[in-house]
């Protein structure tokens, strides 16, 4: 087990910049999930990690010991492969054993080992099966007693879920998690999937476009996203995000949507007058009902009824407005309702800059 | 079709006599023409070829032609030069088939690794393969002539040769000049259809086994060969049967010479064949040497299956 400290770590293929300049530290046996949308950097960062790519500026250190300069071998990590990269002509016994019999580790450590680990994932009848007859959930558990049985300082996922059905992808999350209950090990975990990443980590690392946008746990990412990309990244249905004008001159701040509504704000914002500014509010906050005081008027278009709840589609002031309600029935297609935004559910971004400011 | 699968269960079929065997004869018609085709162009030849053996056919002799059973065979027995010639085809064919292997997989996995300029680099390597063998016979019949060739001069340089000689003139060494003109001429098959198989083996085990703790040693035999091996079997017996069936660079750079040193059985029946117009004897020899590539091919088929059975 060991801690990771990445400084200013940066990728670049010729021209093409990848990472500009990451920071972030991971404490031993923390579980960290970098989540971000395809291209954002984040594999590229696990595997500079694992050692896989160069690195082209900046400092990781695994356990204190700077690792720039070694072979993976040498960096004593496991990882997991989104294809699971298991070896077709060895066993699952050969699969788990192969980094230990190149250390040259004795046999009856080798068994104990391996038969520890399987009995953890349930392997133990499939231990004589090559890869090719096993299912795909089956492959990836072999890939992760393949990564425990060498008792690694870190373990890193790269996506290791996304080739699973989704029955088997939240089955598979809860073993993940309970492995990690388990062994404790530090682990970092790459996943487009925000659910994943919700679930299963202590600490979240949100990237887009190279740039780590904001580092917190689960709930302060969904509950105070530091910016328009997080707040529309995180949660589904998405967040409601309308762009609006900041007013504050008589005392009372708010902000107008146009078409003469305004939505009033807990408190100033930190920006002057007349700012452009995103107003967001996640679809469950979202109040919908007959007649709701500073509420406003909307028109039902579509209902989406999804068993655990209803999403209802509305149009007001020329925008469209989602919301969520555990409650069935509440509106049909066409119908008129009000639609309200609590004060205390407003995040606020500025337009310009994406940050948040309230 | 239908119809008479349809009818079958139902006691004695009704129809008439000529109407069921239109309808039994119908599979066998579709595919006839094929048939017909494939019996005529391999079959007729192959059959008429293997009666040559147990007939005395002589070109110039136009009394020949009558069975004379086994007497082909016996003769060839106590033949010299066609025990000479089996040793000979070992010696050229097992040669010629390692040197081409190793410099070929060597050749591929150079080739497997980005560089600038591996485009050029691959269709440079892979030249030889489209020069007439012929013509590459000829190529090297010259550079190992020391009056028009450098070989022999840098050989004598080098102290490998005490007179800059002809390499093909030379009893005990003239089977290596048609050695090396074939190792040149027939690498670009080993690389390119190993290439092709090195290229098909997904680049994240060699990732995974990096991280398993794999030197690039021990990457290469638990990943590469694996994956290479049924490539490997497949490869080496089609170029072994082609090789020891491949007469040209030897008719062309030696011709057998000198004293049959370097008469291969391919090219002991063509001497037989088209030399002394021996029909029979060399279509005796022929057989033999089916024979025994058959016996060969069926064990490498074997090895085959039960490399890709543990896969």
């Amino acid at each position: 087990m060991a801690s990771i400290d990445i400084t200013d770590v940066r990728k670049a293929y010729g021209a093409v910049k990848i990472l500009h300049g990451v920071d972030l530290t991971i404490q031993d046996g923390e579980f960290v999930v970098l989540v971000g949308p395809s291209g954002c950097g984040k594999s590229t960062l696990l595997r500079m990690i694992a050692g896989l790519e160069d690195i082209s500026a900046g400092e990781i250190k695994i356990g204190g010991k700077r690792v720039n300069e070694l072979d993976p071998k040498d960096r004593d990590i496991a990882m997991v492969f989104q294809s699971y990269a298991l070896y077709p002509h060895m066993t699952v016994a050969g699969n788990m054993s192969y980094s230990l019999r190149l250390r040259k580790t004795a046999k009856e450590k080798i068994a104990a080992a391996i038969s520890g680990a399987a009995e953890k994932l349930s392997l133990t009848p499939l231990m004589e099966r090559r890869p090719k007859a096993l299912s795909g959930g089956q492959r990836q558990r072999v890939a992760m007693g393949r990564a425990i049985v060498r008792k690694p300082k870190a373990f890193l996922f790269d996506e290791p879920l996304s080739n699973l059905d989704a029955r088997l992808r939240e089955h598979m999350r809860g073993e993940i998690k309970k492995l990690h209950q388990d062994l404790g090990a530090t682990s970092i975990y790459v996943t487009h999937d925000q659910i994943e990443a919700m679930t299963l980590a202590d600490r979240i690392v949100a990237m887009n476009a190279g740039v780590v946008q904001q580092v917190g746990s689960p709930l302060d990412l969904y509950d105070r996203p530091a910016n328009l990309f997080v707040a529309g990244f995180m949660g589904s249905p998405a967040m409601n995000m309308f762009e609006g004008t900041y007013r504050a001159t008589d005392g009372a701040p708010r902000i107008e949507l146009g078409q003469g509504i305004s939505v009033p704000l807990a408190g100033p914002a930190p920006t002057a007058e007349g700012t452009k500014v995103t107003l967001g509010i996640r679809p469950e906050h979202v109040l919908v009902g007959r007649e709701l005081p500073g509420g406003f008027e909307a028109r039902i278009d579509l209902v989406e009824p999804t068993g655990f709840g209803t999403i209802l589609h509305a149009s007001a002031f020329g925008s469209d407005v989602k919301a969520f309600s555990l409650e069935r029935g509440l509106a049909e297609r066409g119908d008129t309702v009000h639609v309200a935004f609590p004060v205390e559910r407003i995040h606020v971004f500025d337009t310009a800059t994406g940050a948040r400011i309230g | 079709m239908t119809e008479a699968v349809n009818a079958a269960p139902y006691g004695r079929d009704r129809r008439p006599f000529l109407r069921r065997l239109a309808s039994a004869s119908e599979p066998y018609l579709y595919s006839a023409p094929a048939l017909i085709l494939i019996v005529t162009v391999m079959l007729v030849p192959l059959v008429i070829g293997i009666s040559y053996a147990f007939r005395d056919m002589t070109l110039l002799d136009p009394f020949s032609g009558g069975f004379i059973g086994l007497d082909h065979f016996r003769a060839l027995a106590k033949d010299k030069t066609f025990w000479q010639a089996l040793k000979n085809t070992v010696y050229w064919t097992g040669y010629s088939v390692a040197l081409q292997f190793c410099f070929g997989l060597i050749l591929a996995l150079l080739l497997d690794k980005p560089f600038r300029g591996r485009g050029l680099a691959q269709a440079l390597c892979f030249l030889p393969w489209a020069v007439p063998s012929f013509l590459s016979g000829l190529n090297w019949a010259m550079l190992f002539n020391p009056i028009v060739g450098p070989i022999p001069h840098w050989l004598y340089g080098l102290g490998l040769m005490s007179a800059p000689d002809n390499l093909l003139s030379s009893p005990d060494h003239a089977m290596w000049g048609p050695i090396i003109a074939n190792v040149w001429w027939g690498i670009p098959f080993f690389a390119i259809t190993l290439l092709a198989a090195l290229q098909s083996i997904p680049r994240d085990l060699y990732e995974a086994a990096a991280i398993d703790g794999a030197t690039p040693f021990q990457r290469f035999r638990s990943i590469t060969l694996p994956f290479l091996a049924p490539t490997i079997a497949i490869t080496v017996m089609l170029r072994t049967v082609w090789i020891a069936n491949f007469a040209d660079l030897i008719v062309v750079m030696t011709n057998g010479g000198p004293a049959d040193r370097t008469q291969i059985v391919a090219s002991y029946i063509f001497t037989q064949a088209f030399r002394r117009l021996d029909f029979g004897y060399a279509s005796a020899i022929a057989m033999v040497l089916l024979a025994l590539l058959l016996v060969y091919s069926m064990l490498i088929v074997l090895l085959r299956q039960t490399l890709l059975r543990e896969r």
